[in-house]
């Protein structure tokens, strides 16, 4: 019994698992099965990637019941001989992986940030401790269930066509229903919860600046935040934007900060970003012993630059 | 010797705590302009349990003792000076009550205050001085009831109904003794809110007592027990102001040790200088002394049958945390520098409510001398 | 009907410093997970709203007999513990058997609430597994709940949309944070916990082999080095790459 099955409800998700499979078959020489259910698109687009491909086509199992949903997979698992199982770590990845796991009586990790393949040992990586450290992790269990963080494998690029082939799995009728599935309202402006930020300050020119500020904020999927005197001063900006002391803590993955000098009053508002980047004319600036990626250039230059390099 | 909260106080502490950062911190600035603790906050501490911490369960209360009371307060103070001190003469006005008062008026008042609306108030000091010795307001029987006379200076949560315990002599015998007044009964009137440097928010004011009825039945004790009504109180405020003034190092602390790290000089945070983390161990080491004795006055509260027999390590107690509080006030301002200044940083109003401590409910040069009274005896 | 939480104790996280990138958690109290807290503000809106008794459940080290009073002093009425301080650090699939055996203790449930994932490790896995044991239907990160009669009517937040689904009772529901803001337990509760009715199991009594059912092991865990990268990038396009390799951002 060996084999890497991959499965997840988003197609581009699959497409990132395909490449962690791959990672793992290269080192072990496992083979790789993709698995989707009651989605043929997915299959194609796994198939155009190079994946040996099983559909199953059974309308009795519902994606909303994590239970017919487990039975399907541990089917799947047994008739392809697979006992590595991959699956998506976004929320609906996470409640089929533990009960998978259960099913199977696997070891199961979730949220995996990392993958280390050596010989025929996967270590994954995964925060632990509410984020105060990252373990090293390994399944003992004979199958093993891994749900990948999205983003940490590239989608596998489309390469030499794989076979899609039909799968059959038995259901049993979901003890739950589905009454309706609704699109989630858009946060309103709240820099608090906003997981990429672009801070201007006193380094922008004029008001009329504010527009290649917000091309970039809308290129990044960023909402725009300031230094205070770019709110309580030049009044460009309302004051439920300024981050620091006397405006908001904020601990967004990504901050760009764009033309601000970095006084304490400001970095304790922002000193939990995940990653930050500084753009400012001044070397010097105490900015840039803060950030992760530094660019002394002028911020009227670098800003349309960016903007352009993600538009592309 | 056991040096360590008990789970339950443990949770007291992690909800005072709670209550304070959810609810009190968003309305600091209101409660420093408005000076008054706003009428959400009275309820929400009602309803926790933190108005009424160490008074009995049967009359509504939380039944914490001092010990839990300390510990509550602690935190509570620790976000806003003022709300300390408001809190501190609730259980001030409802401990003077607890000690001495009748089962009638306990159930009255008690319950009126853990249960019901009302805010106490002790009334002590005078426009000529806090000494009781000093005391003009008289108390003059007439048939059954007593007629007051007389001005309180200074005194806290007038503006609200609920008891006030006023200290009168009486106008035959001059023996000093408490009487329950129903604040806003006729006669009675208060005068402008004083506006203080620091701890603000509880309301500050003159009362004024004129020709007010209180019946006989409102008197606390017998008339021969009125001074050790008023060792009681006084060991009680102490006790109070103790716990208010650890929160305020608590928060000295928090706040120097915090900026002591985000501040960048040279390339370096501050905390690398030498003289920056003396200046938080001194901090550190005189918030541990502060507590141990806070703690501890706590403990003897909860057991010492006779609460008057505290005057000497409650104002021991007071004298010692309110003056540390003065001290890390001024080290913690050092670490800020020109910022701390700024109403921007929290220093600012810890530094102003500091300088309040030493001077309210007895004097450190007053205090002092009662200790010493009592240790040359 | 009962309704059952499932919470666990984890070192108050606001406390736990690093120190040569390793936790130190000595002196630490022990609490409950923050998302086990909104679970619990679950159960006793649900009891206030349709009656009922909230029980709590937990597997921990002896310390939890303590612990355990902030979930009764928040106003759950009892508490059904494993106790053994073989339980530390315990791996998802035996903390799932050691409450599986609680819960078919306890009589008459309607719902078993767990929380999206636990304060410490936020796995998210204890729900569905304990689900998969009981054979009992579930559904995850539920941000709203109606009850009606035998079934109820839940949210389910998915990252990109919200799905309306009835289940029949009992199920599991695992909870979103954002569900709502759990109480601040009262000093009167507080002092009261403690006389709640609590029982308690041995691991004995479940014959659960602790050891020999390791399915995870730990290689090493270490605190990131929490230091700046410092790159320094020359033109636009060079950090929308790097960005894009860190992965903070897509296209
Ligand atoms: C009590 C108090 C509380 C405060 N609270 C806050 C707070 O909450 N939030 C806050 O932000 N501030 C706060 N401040 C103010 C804070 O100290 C700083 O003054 C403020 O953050 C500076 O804003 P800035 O960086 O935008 O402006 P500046 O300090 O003027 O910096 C502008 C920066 O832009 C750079 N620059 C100039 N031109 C360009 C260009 N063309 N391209 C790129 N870079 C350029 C410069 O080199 C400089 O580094 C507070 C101050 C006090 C005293
Ligand atoms: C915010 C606040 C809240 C208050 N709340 C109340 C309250 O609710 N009820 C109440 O009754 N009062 C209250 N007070 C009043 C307060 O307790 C008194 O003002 C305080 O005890 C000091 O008394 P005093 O002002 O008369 O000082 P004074 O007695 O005038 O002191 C002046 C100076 O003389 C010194 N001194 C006085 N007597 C002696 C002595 N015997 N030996 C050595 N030195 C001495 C003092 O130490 C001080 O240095 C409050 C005051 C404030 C500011």
């Amino acid at each position: 019994m060996a084999g890497i099955m991959i499965y997840s409800d988003k197609d581009e998700l699959s497409f990132e698992l395909l490449s962690a499979a791959n990672l793992i078959s290269g080192h072990t020489g496992l083979p790789i099965n993709a698995v989707c259910i009651n989605n043929s698109e997915q299959a194609q687009g796994l198939a155009a990637r190079g994946a040996e491909t099983y559909l199953i086509n059974n309308e009795a199992i519902n994606l909303a019941d994590s239970k017919g949903m487990a039975s399907a997979l541990e089917s799947a698992a047994i008739q392809l001989d697979a006992n590595i199982i991959l699956l998506s770590s976004n929320r609906r990845g996470k409640e089929l992986s533990g009960r998978l796991a259960e099913k199977l009586a696997a070891g199961c990790l979730t949220d995996v940030g990392s993958i280390k393949v050596n010989r025929d040992k996967i270590e994954c990586m995964r925060n632990s401790l509410g984020g105060a450290v990252l373990a090293a992790q390994m399944i003992t269990s004979d199958y093993k269930i891994i749900a990948v963080e999205s983003r940490v494998f590239e989608e596998m690029a489309v390469g030499k066509e794989g076979p899609i082939n039909n799968l059959k799995i038995e259901a049993q009728p979901a003890e739950l229903e589905v009454l309706e599935e609704r699109a989630k309202v858009g946060d309103t402006a709240n820099i608090e919860s906003a997981n990429i930020l672009v801070a201007v300050g006193q380094g922008l020119k004029s008001e009329n600046d504010m527009l290649i500020i917000k091309e970039l904020a809308e290129a990044l999927g960023a909402e725009i935040a300031c230094s205070k005197p770019v709110a309580t001063d030049k009044k460009w900006l309302p004051e439920e934007r300024i981050i620091g002391l006397s405006g908001k803590k904020c601990k967004p993955d990504l901050a760009v900060i764009l033309g601000i000098s970095g006084q304490v009053q400001f970095t304790v508002g922002i000193r939990d970003a995940r990653t930050i980047v500084a753009v400012n004319t001044d070397e010097n600036a105490l900015i840039m012993q803060m950030a992760d990626y530094i660019m002394v250039a002028d911020l009227h230059d670098l800003v349309p630059e960016m903007t352009r390099a993600l538009l592309v | 010797m056991e040096f360590k909260l008990s789970k339950e106080q443990e949770l007291i502490q992690k909800t005072a705590k709670e209550y304070a950062e959810k609810a009190i911190e968003p309305l600091v600035n209101q409660i420093e302009d408005e000076n008054r603790v706003p009428d959400e906050v009275i309820e929400g501490l009602r309803e926790l349990g933190l108005l009424c911490l160490p008074v009995e369960e049967k009359y509504g209360g939380a039944g914490a003792g001092f010990e839990g009371f300390v510990v509550g307060l602690e935190q509570l103070a620790r976000v806003s000076g003022g709300v300390g001190i408001f809190v501190s003469v609730v259980m001030l006005g409802t401990s003077t009550i607890a000690v001495h008062g009748t089962e009638e008026q306990k159930e009255k008042y008690l319950t009126g205050t853990c249960k019901g609306s009302w805010i106490p108030s002790v009334a002590m000091t005078e426009p000529d001085g806090a000494d009781p010795r000093m005391l003009k307001t008289t108390a003059k029987k007439d048939g059954d009831h007593f007629i007051l006379n007389g001005t309180k200076r200074f005194i806290t949560n007038t503006n609200f109904a609920g008891p006030m315990v006023v200290f009168a002599k009486d106008a035959d015998t001059g023996r000093i003794n408490g009487y329950i007044v129903d604040k806003f009964c006729e006669g009675y009137s208060i005068s402008e809110p004083w506006d203080k440097l620091g701890s603000k928010g509880a309301f500050l004011s003159d009362v004024y007592l004129k020709d007010v009825k209180v019946p006989v039945s409102n008197m606390l004790g017998t008339p021969d027990e009125g001074f050790q009504t008023l060792k009681v109180t006084m060991a009680m405020g102490k006790i109070g102001l103790s716990a208010i003034y650890l929160g305020n190092i608590l928060a000295a602390y928090d706040e120097a040790f915090n900026y002591s790290k985000d501040r960048i000089y040279l390339g370096k945070p501050i905390s690398q200088f030498e003289s920056v983390r003396n200046s938080i161990v001194d901090i550190a080491m005189k918030y541990e002394a502060a507590k141990l004795m806070t703690y501890r006055i706590g403990y003897l509260a909860d057991n010492t049958a006779n609460k008057a027999k505290l005057v000497k390590d409650s104002a021991m107690t007071k004298i010692f945390v309110t003056e540390t509080a003065v001290d890390v006030s001024r080290i913690a301002m050092n670490v800020f520098g020109s910022y701390g200044l700024m109403k921007d940083y929290k220093m600012s109003r810890i530094y102003r409510d500091a300088i309040v401590g030493p001077q309210i409910e007895g004097t450190a040069n007053l205090l002092k001398t009662v200790v010493a009274t009592d240790m040359y005896k | 009907m009962n309704i059952v939480v499932a919470m666990k104790q984890i070192p108050d996280l606001q406390q736990v410093r690093i120190r040569n990138r390793q936790p130190v958690l000595d002196g630490v109290p022990m609490t409950f997970g923050s998302i086990d807290k909104n679970a619990l503000e679950t159960a006793l809106q649900l009891k206030e709203a349709a009656g009922g008794n909230v029980i709590v459940i937990s597997a921990g080290t002896e310390e939890l007999e303590d612990t355990v009073k902030e979930a009764l002093a928040a106003g759950a009425d009892e508490a059904y513990l494993v106790l053994d301080d073989e339980l530390e650090n315990i791996e998802s699939s035996v903390s799932a058997h050691l409450l599986a055996e609680l819960i078919k203790q306890i009589e008459n449930i309607g719902i078993i609430l767990f929380g999206e994932g636990s304060g410490d490790n936020y796995s998210g896995q204890v729900g569905p597994r304990i689900a998969e044991i009981l054979g009992l239907p579930e559904v995850g990160y539920v941000c709203d709940i109606e009850l009606e009669d035998s079934r109820v009517k839940v949210t389910r937040s998915l990252e990109d949309c919200e799905e309306i689904v009835r289940v029949n009772l009992p199920a599991v529901l695992t909870i979103m944070a954002d569900i709502n803001e759990p109480r601040i337990p009262s000093v009167t509760q507080i002092l009261k916990a403690g006389k709640k009715p609590k029982q308690i199991l041995e691991v004995e009594d479940i014959g659960l082999d602790l050891k020999g059912d390791k399915k995870i092991i730990t290689l090493s865990s270490l605190a990131p080095e929490n230091k700046r990268k410092q790159i320094t990038v020359k033109n636009g396009e060079e950090l929308v790459d790097a960005l894009l390799t860190e992965g903070v951002i897509r296209r």
